[in-house]
């Protein structure tokens, strides 16, 4: 699985537009029901109280929409399920209440807890790989500015990908709720690049 | 009961009754009006308890940093907030509002299954009060969210009885909503007016049904999982490994999603019936709705794996589909509301307000719970305060209002007095501009990367946590304001009559408050308006006089 900031921006503003068209037409009728239809001297209220090919049209309108968007959301999945086959690998296990993150076969692991948050590296111009789990209860590994996140499920490995593109800190944070240290329970990514992440892995090499 | 006392309080000309006689027989009453009574100021105990939670919550989240509570005491604060407004307010008050109402709407003389009824009030309530003793022990109340996610809630993570009773209490408090929901079901399919067919049950009424049909579903599964979490807490192996945790969610999410709508179908049919008697219309599109709620209470049982999109363990792509499906019975549902008052004449009465916050505020979750059907979408939000916002806005924005819209609607009948309608006109505006202070900036908040369940933030999330804050303060000052209303108007009382609205069913056929046996005699039931169909025949629109 791979996560772009790019595929979640496309369909997050196709969603919100929608529903705030959605929105902006209902508050539009209850308006004009209120203005127009507001009780008055000699207003008689319509007998009227059924109308099926009104709301068959409703129905259809509706699934047409909501087939559109789940055939976006869909495509959107396909694409992030792709896999890469040159990514840098981390595996990162949670825990009460810290980050453990390794890098296997380049003997680096960084460490950190809810005193002391972890910062770990990741190159900016390769897709990362990451497996996913923990050693005591559910935990979630969210990067907000990356607009992902996964449960950490202990007995568990979850897998999934993400590219970092612009340099520089992203803050990350448990998002499930793990007991009492979850709100301290946070972590730094260092987005690098090429040449600075190795210079990063090997000074700690051991 | 033990003193041969009649249940009914004796006629005030009679004998005189000790407080306290009278109040045993209120409590073993077994009239469906006096155990949905007694549901209904329980549930209102419990969310003052809960909304107190709540406000001490947004205190501390005012400033980052921890300023009034500790790690521990917050994470208590939040657990017992969210569990007691689903398990000890929303549902009970919910299904509270079916029992008094759906035995009058299909024109029966009393509940089915009475003492059913009054049981699961007792379990209910006992239930809420072990949910909340566990504040009295040394472990603290349940502090595991109101999920109680495995493994985090088992002995060795969770130890101590707080957390016992919390699982008993759920476990109690949920039996006793499905005995209730069972007694209503019964009504609706046993107890109906001569005439009234399927298609002669009023709006209310048929959500009430699709309502107890979901409870019917999901609960038992709910109880279940509460035996087999106390099970897992005192002899193990039951949810072991990835295996036993994602089975536990799936237990859990199963009772937990058709539960949303438990707290969201009486309410919209309580709407439906202020829309419809202050538009003097009746409701638009009747079948169709009725189609909808069936539609919208088949798809409920088979979204929930949306709350597992990120655990990686559910299929995704199907829970997705139907979870986007539940747009069209709801799209048809609010088409219905706003037909109903196109071309009618409209009252703009604080029922009637509460109910337009209803329609306008709960539109705003219901189209933000799209976004969140979609799994790329949820990636980021899940786990976040945009769900919080989300689920706020259907819940309190929602639910809460349309809850708010019935009570003023009906407190006349229950009563015989009439509501204030400027104290309610007042409560409305306080509590309306209070849930949108209070929830919309938490949309962003969630959006730049606020967990939810959390003490403390990063800093430059402070201004909008000061927002909300504020918002809740409002809130707080619109609940205050409600109570009042209602205790100036039991005080000082401005009499109801039996149809102070113009309303359309069978319940406005008889006195306020009705009598021990609801009717002494019934209008002819014709469609699912039957007192509109007995103006219209008689010639008159509806009475604008009637309205005081």
């Amino acid at each position: 699985m791979k996560s772009s900031r790019h595929d979640f921006s496309g369909l997050f503003s196709l969603y919100l537009w929608i529903g705030v068209g959605v929105a902006l037409l209902v508050f539009a009728a209850v308006a004009f029901a209120l203005i127009r239809y507001r009780a008055r001297e000699g207003r008689t209220p319509s007998k009227r109280s059924e109308a099926n090919a009104l709301e068959l049209g409703a129905a259809v309108l509706i699934t047409a929409i909501v087939g559109f968007l789940v055939f976006r959301t869909f495509s959107t999945e396909a694409k992030e399920d792709d896999e890469s086959p040159q990514a840098v690998r981390i595996d990162v296990t949670a825990f009460q209440w810290g980050w453990r993150f390794t890098y296997p076969g380049q003997g680096v692991s960084v460490i950190g807890n809810s005193n002391r948050q972890p910062t770990f590296a990741v190159p900016g111009d390769r897709p990362v790989s990451f497996a996913l789990t923990s050693a005591d209860v559910i935990h979630a590994f969210w990067i907000p500015e990356e607009r992902f996140k996964r449960s950490a499920i202990p007995g568990r490995v979850n897998r999934f990908d993400l590219e970092f593109e612009t340099p520089g800190h992203e803050e990350g944070l448990c998002s499930e709720y793990c007991g009492l240290r979850h709100s301290a329970m946070r972590f730094d990514v260092w987005v690098l690049s090429e040449e600075s992440y190795e210079r990063w892995l090997a000074a700690r090499r051991r | 009961m033990a003193g041969g006392a009649p249940p009914v309080a004796a006629p005030a000309g009679g004998r005189a009754v000790a407080p306290g006689e009278r109040a045993v027989g209120w409590l073993a009453s077994t009239d469906h009006k006096r155990t949905a009574a007694k549901v209904g100021v329980a549930s209102i105990g419990f969310f003052g308890l809960s909304g107190l939670l709540a406000l001490l919550m947004r205190a501390e989240l005012a400033q980052p940093g921890l300023q009034l509570v500790s790690d521990n005491t917050y994470n208590e604060l939040f657990s017992m907030h969210g569990s007691g407004m689903i398990f000890l307010f929303l549902t009970p008050a919910a299904l509270g509002l079916g029992l008094y109402l759906v035995p009058l709407q299909v024109g029966a003389a009393e509940v089915a299954a009475p003492r059913l009824a009054l049981g699961g009030f007792w379990l209910y309530l006992c239930g809420g009060l072990a949910m909340y003793s566990g504040f009295l022990t040394d472990s603290g109340a349940g502090k595991d969210t109101w999920t109680a996610t495995i493994p985090l809630s088992n002995s060795t993570h969770s130890p101590g009885v707080g957390m016992d009773l919390w699982v008993i209490g759920v476990g109690l408090a949920t039996l006793g909503t499905l005995l209730i929901a069972l007694t209503i079901l019964l009504t609706i399919v046993r107890l109906r007016a001569p005439g009234m067919t399927m298609l002669r049950l009023p709006v209310f009424s048929w959500t009430m049904l699709a309502t107890t049909f979901m409870v019917l579903a999901s609960f038992p599964v709910l109880i279940v999982a509460m035996g087999l979490l106390l099970a897992e807490r005192h002899l193990g192996g039951v949810f072991t490994g990835a295996t036993g945790s994602i089975a536990y969610q799936h237990l859990f999410w199963f009772y937990g999603h058709p539960v949303v709508y438990v707290m969201f179908f009486p309410f919209v049919g309580a709407v439906a019936e202020v829309v419809a008697t202050f538009s003097r219309k009746r409701f638009f599109g009747y079948r169709a709705l009725v189609l909808s709620l069936l539609v919208f209470t088949s798809l409920s049982m088979a979204v929930w794996g949306h709350h597992m999109f990120v655990t990686g363990a559910v299929q995704n792509q199907y829970f997705s589909l139907t979870s986007h499906l539940l747009a069209v019975p709801a799209g048809i549902e609010y088409l219905d509301l706003i037909a109903t008052m196109i071309g009618g004449a409209i009252l703009l009465r604080t029922p009637m307000l509460f109910a337009l916050g209803f329609i306008c505020q709960f539109l705003i979750g219901g189209l933000t719970g799209i976004i969140v059907a979609s799994p790329p979408l949820d990636y980021h939000v899940n786990g976040s305060f945009f769900i919080v916002a989300h689920f706020h806005y259907t819940l309190f924005a929602g639910s809460f209002f349309g809850l708010l819209a019935g009570v003023h609607y009906w407190f006349p009948k229950a009563t015989g007095a009439m509501l204030r309608e400027g104290l309610g006109k007042l409560s409305f505006w306080l509590l309306a501009i209070g849930a949108n202070l209070t929830f919309f900036p938490m949309f962003f908040l969630g959006f730049d990367g606020m967990a939810r369940r959390v003490p403390d933030y990063a800093p430059r999330l402070g201004d909008l946590n000061l927002l909300a804050s504020i918002g809740a303060g409002v809130i707080a000052l619109g609940v205050l304001v409600f109570f009042a209303n209602v205790w100036v108007s039991l005080r000082r009382r401005v009499p109801a009559g039996d149809d102070p609205w113009g309303a359309q069913t069978l319940e406005w056929a008889t006195s306020s408050p009705p009598p021990r046996h609801n009717f002494t005699a019934l209008p002819p039931v014709g469609s699912y308006a039957p007192l509109l169909d007995r103006r219209e025949e008689a010639g008159a629109s509806a009475p604008e006089g009637a309205v005081a």
